[in-house]
């Protein structure tokens, strides 16, 4: 989709419709093969299958104590899926200009702007983490339940750390409140479609099943 | 033990590097100016990055370890005792090696950059690995540093040491030069009679070798006896 703010529409009305059925989240990953690239917006293999794994480790443990595990792993995995998509699809910038465009120079500028320095975040979080991979294979340390709580730590103060020297750049530089932006933004008549049959897994999760199909029976 | 670098070649977007040679046994200087492939070719004889033809052969090598440009980029714990320990290593000897007795719980990030260049620099020594290669080690230290590093670094014994620096003031007492510019990797030869053939020679030796002095190393001591020898 190459407009963001019917990409942005889209992931929230499906992420919404994922969370509250399990109907609705099979729709939406019908929506996610059907008009997204699929695999080519995924993560790398390892990072993809360590998150499905959490999931289905925390669907087990649900489904083992009489809860819904079943459907918690579906609806997570289209969440799952929907977050890598529109993750992979942004791009910088695009964040803070659908928030202008949403709620002008001042509110939508500062929401705008913290969006961009969470994607911003989550980009260097990635590198950090291929750093540590690598510092830790000259070190001779394999990856294990040991390792992963000092680098939890290590991670969690650089993330602590930069967010403060940003926010001192953004004092010294003058940066008070809000901000300008003209946002421009191109759309295709496919994001158009798209965005309207987004709306179907919407209908699919807030209406009762019977409602919607007649079942012969 | 030695590595060989047979036909290496390795491209990214525009840039490509390619070198063939031996590193054998003794310290190795690939000197070139900042962005000519230093670093990538660490990093392919450190086996983190794979050749687009050509290949990196160890001989005889048991152990080989890189010490990376940026010295935060090994940090891996959140205390310079828990960091060293990482490395495999009792805090105390590495610390004091380091001139950091008494930060052990002090946070890495915390030290400047030189002095985590120190640290790391302490930490790949005491692991005395067969093959050590050190990528810009004299970075963001100051002379005395420098000079204590290059200590360090000859005082090595045995192994292959791959210094990759762009440093013309300090350097350690080196057997062989190779120079890296527009990623072509050149070995020069053996110290002292590759001298007079190494484009990148710091100022010093350039002096020198116009004054008709012949150093018998790279260092500015080197540098200064042969003018003595001549001057008398």
């Amino acid at each position: 989709m190459q407009d963001p703010r019917l990409r942005l529409l889209a992931a929230a009305v499906l992420s919404l419709a994922a969370f509250a059925s399990t109907a609705g989240a099979v729709a939406a990953l019908a929506w996610w093969l059907l008009f997204t690239p699929r695999t080519k917006a995924l993560p790398r293999p390892g990072v993809l299958l360590s998150l499905i794994a959490m999931i289905a480790a925390t669907a087990l443990l649900s489904a083992w104590g009489g809860g819904p595990g079943l459907s918690y792993l579906i609806r997570m995995i289209a969440l799952l899926l929907l977050a890598t998509w529109v993750y992979a699809e942004t791009e910088e910038g695009e964040v803070l200009a659908v928030a202008v465009w949403a709620l002008g120079n001042r509110v939508g500028f500062e929401i705008g702007l913290i969006a961009e320095m969470g994607l911003t975040g989550l980009a260097v979080i990635r590198q950090e983490i291929e750093q540590m991979r690598v510092a830790m294979a000259l070190k001779g340390i394999r990856p294990g339940v040991r390792s992963i709580v000092p680098l939890a730590m290590t991670l969690i103060v650089t993330q602590i750390r930069r967010a403060d020297e940003i926010a001192g750049l953004l004092v010294v530089r003058g940066y008070t409140i809000g901000g300008r932006v003209c946002p421009g933004f191109e759309a295709d008549p496919r994001d158009v479609l798209a965005s309207i049959m987004a709306v179907i897994p919407v209908l699919l999760s807030t209406l009762p099943l019977r409602d919607v199909f007649i079942l012969v029976g | 033990m030695r590595v060989d670098l047979e036909d290496l070649v390795f491209s990214r977007d525009s840039f490509t590097l390619r070198g063939s040679g031996t590193f054998g046994a003794g310290v190795h200087l690939v000197s070139g100016p900042v962005g000519s492939g230093k670093s990538t070719l660490a990093l392919l004889l450190a086996e983190l990055l794979q050749p687009g033809s050509g290949a990196v052969r160890r001989h005889g090598v048991s152990s080989a370890l890189l010490l990376l440009q940026f010295p935060e980029h090994h940090v891996t714990c959140p205390t310079v005792a828990e960091e060293v320990r990482s490395w495999g290593l009792a805090p105390e000897d590495v610390l004091l090696r380091a001139n950091l007795v008494g930060r052990g719980d002090d946070d890495p990030f915390h030290l400047s950059r030189g002095e985590l260049r120190r640290l790391t620099l302490a930490c790949a020594v005491t692991r005395n690995p067969d093959l050590l290669m050190l990528d810009e080690p004299f970075s963001s230290l100051d002379c005395v540093a420098k000079r204590e590093a290059c200590r360090t670094i000859e005082e090595r014994g045995a192994g292959i040491t791959i210094i990759f620096s762009h440093e013309r003031a300090v350097l350690p007492r080196v057997d062989a030069v190779w120079e890296i510019e527009d990623g072509a990797l050149t070995p020069r030869g053996s110290v002292p009679d590759v001298i007079p053939l190494w484009r990148h020679a710091p100022p010093y030796l350039a002096y020198a070798l116009r004054e008709g002095a012949r150093p018998e190393n790279i260092r500015l001591s080197d540098a200064r006896e042969a003018l003595c020898r001549i001057r008398g």
